[in-house]
């Protein structure tokens, strides 16, 4: 007992103590409800089996009843569309951003960190103004879109189906130019300056310059930033919730909204959950690919 | 002469690309002091003629703003001190160790780190319900944000951690001190800044947070400022400009820490998301 307690305060046991407390409550509060959702996938739910852990298992009967919803296909295809618009919008207006905030002019580094106060606001106040502002009657979106001659009637963003996952994308865009600015002026900023001034010795132009040092230099940092833009994007529910709640008839509902729309509007536990294991698998090869594409950061 | 006016005009650029990329900030603010019928006006006003200030006091109370705060700072608070306690030991034992274990460690966090909320909530409610968390909703949310945002919180610190230099902790246990002494006392000063900017980040995501806290919390006494924003907005609503008072007391006290600590929190971002 004695030796545990010394180990504890001056040896191995220190750093066992500090790492195994956070990694068991992280087991128990991340990785235990990953492998209850894998089980629950194959079970029957309802709401009068919820409190029991003995439920009927019913095979693959879960994802054969998902696959053979008609509305399960578009919901996917929604989801696709939501994530490669919104990486695509962040990622081209960010890295626009980022380059010119790395001609480095005095306050350039202020203003450029004024971007990321979207990334700190609550998620439900973006999908607020964002609703307000994608108003039909009488938003300033439209009032702007009008004015400068590029719409000649009224956009209903929220209701009109042919527009309401756009809605969605264009708020998420909004919320994530910030990250991936900054994310890609770190990247930048990695770059020896003296490769350009060779590059302009031998007469290379702009675009020279930027399709021959800049790309292959960011290589890595592009890759995590997809990856990561990728994780964020799947991982984006408040603005659902906030402008469109899905709707309207599904037209602007996706993956990870329909899970919890599922368990938590219609109480199909076990639907909610067999969605979530697919998207889950999505999101951890995702992951993969951002942890390797940092990795040689990781080991240092 | 003309590297000044490039400057100069490169900042004019960047501060109407700012203005631009801020309007929906603005916009909130406006509408907020807007009356009921300059709000529905076309063309809209870009500047209030009559700024109805009286606004956030009837909204305040209409709406029990101040409750809902206050749910929102306990959720938060308590999210980041379970954190902060469990995930800064954590850091630094994975900042001080390189070897396979550590690697698989951090891998694992990392993993756990991604997986999005709407998905994790279908097991962790049943579960919670299983074992009888849900009777105390404001813990089991506590618990699950712990969870969820302990990862970023462990990456964050651990650069923190790398940066402080061991040899400093090495001459604290030559002079006598045992490893406990030497963490406390030499290692958690000298990482303060990190784990505090860190904390903050954690505490502002964790009070703007809404799945786990819409699936679990039913009793509308203990719901945050997020949900209440929620229930607020119906499908069909056009108090537009009580929503925006409300949303801006909600987001106000966040903004202005964010100016306050910018220049930390931008460079505590960007460490972490990187490494």
């Amino acid at each position: 007992m004695r030796r545990l307690l010394l180990s504890i305060s001056d040896g191995r046991g220190f750093d066992i103590a500090l790492v195994s407390v956070p990694l068991t409550f992280l087991f128990m509060m991340a990785g235990l409800p990953l492998v209850y959702n894998i089980v629950m996938s194959f079970q029957e739910v309802d709401m009068f089996s919820l409190g029991t852990f003995f439920r009927p298992f019913v095979g693959l009967k879960n994802y054969a009843t998902l696959f053979s919803m008609p509305e399960t296909w578009p919901i996917l295809k929604n989801t696709a569309l939501f994530v490669s618009a919104s990486i695509a919008g962040q990622f081209i207006i960010g890295f626009g951003l980022a380059l010119f905030f790395w001609t480095n002019f005095p306050g350039a580094s202020w203003l450029r960190g004024l971007f990321l106060v979207s990334w700190v606001m609550p998620g439900l106040v973006v999908g607020a103004i964002w609703n307000w502002i994608l108003s039909g009657d009488f938003g300033v979106l439209n009032y702007l879109l009008r004015e400068s001659g590029l719409i000649t009637g009224n956009i209903f963003w929220r209701s009109d189906p042919s527009f309401s996952l756009w809605a969605v994308v264009i708020a998420n865009i909004w919320l994530g130019i910030s990250f991936n600015m900054i994310l890609l002026s770190v990247g930048l900023s990695t770059i020896p300056q003296d490769l350009y001034e060779a590059a302009e010795l031998d007469g290379a132009n702009v675009f020279q310059r930027f399709f021959t040092i800049t790309l292959p230099m960011m290589r890595s940092t592009i890759g995590a930033i997809i990856s990561l833009g990728l994780i964020f994007t799947l991982q984006q529910f408040d603005l659902f919730a906030a402008i469109t709640a899905g709707g309207p008839n599904n037209s602007s509902n996706v993956a990870q909204y329909w899970a919890w729309d599922l368990s938590f509007r219609q109480y199909d536990f076990a639907q909610g959950a067999t969605i979530s294991v697919i998207m889950i698998v999505f999101v951890m090869i995702a992951s993969v690919v951002y942890v390797r594409s940092t990795r040689h950061e990781v080991r240092g | 002469m003309s590297f000044a006016l490039r400057d100069k005009v490169m900042l004019v650029i960047a501060v109407l690309l700012a203005a631009v990329y801020l309007f929906p900030l603005y916009w909130m603010y406006v509408t907020a002091i807007k009356t009921g019928s300059a709000m529905f006006a076309s063309p809209p006003s870009f500047w209030p003629a009559d700024p109805q200030w009286s606004i956030y006091r009837s909204v305040w109370e209409s709406r029990n703003v101040g409750r809902y705060l206050w749910n929102s700072v306990v959720i938060a608070s308590g999210a980041v001190l379970m954190i902060a306690i469990l995930g800064t030991g954590c850091a630094y034992v994975l900042a001080r160790y390189r070897n396979a274990w550590v690697d698989a460690g951090l891998f694992l966090i990392l993993m756990l780190q991604v997986l999005p909320a709407s998905l994790m909530i279908t097991p962790i409610f049943v579960g919670f319900s299983q074992i009888g968390l849900l009777d105390y909703p404001r813990t089991a949310v506590i618990l699950a944000i712990a969870a969820k945002s302990m990862p970023f919180f462990v990456v964050l610190v651990r650069a923190t951690f790398m940066s402080v230099p061991i040899e400093l902790e090495e001459a604290a246990l030559v002079d006598g001190n045992s490893r406990f002494g030497a963490f406390f006392h030499i290692v958690l000063p000298l990482a303060r800044n990190g784990i505090l900017v860190s904390a903050i980040l954690i505490f502002m995501q964790a009070f703007g947070e809404f799945v786990y806290s819409k699936s679990m919390i039913q009793a509308i006494e203990y719901q945050p400022a997020s949900v209440g924003l929620n229930s607020f907005m119906g499908p069909n609503t056009n108090e537009w400009n009580n929503i925006m008072a409300y949303a801006a007391m909600y987001v106000t006290p966040i903004l202005a820490i964010f100016v306050l600590l910018q220049r930390r929190i931008v460079s505590g971002l960007t460490s972490g998301a990187l490494k």
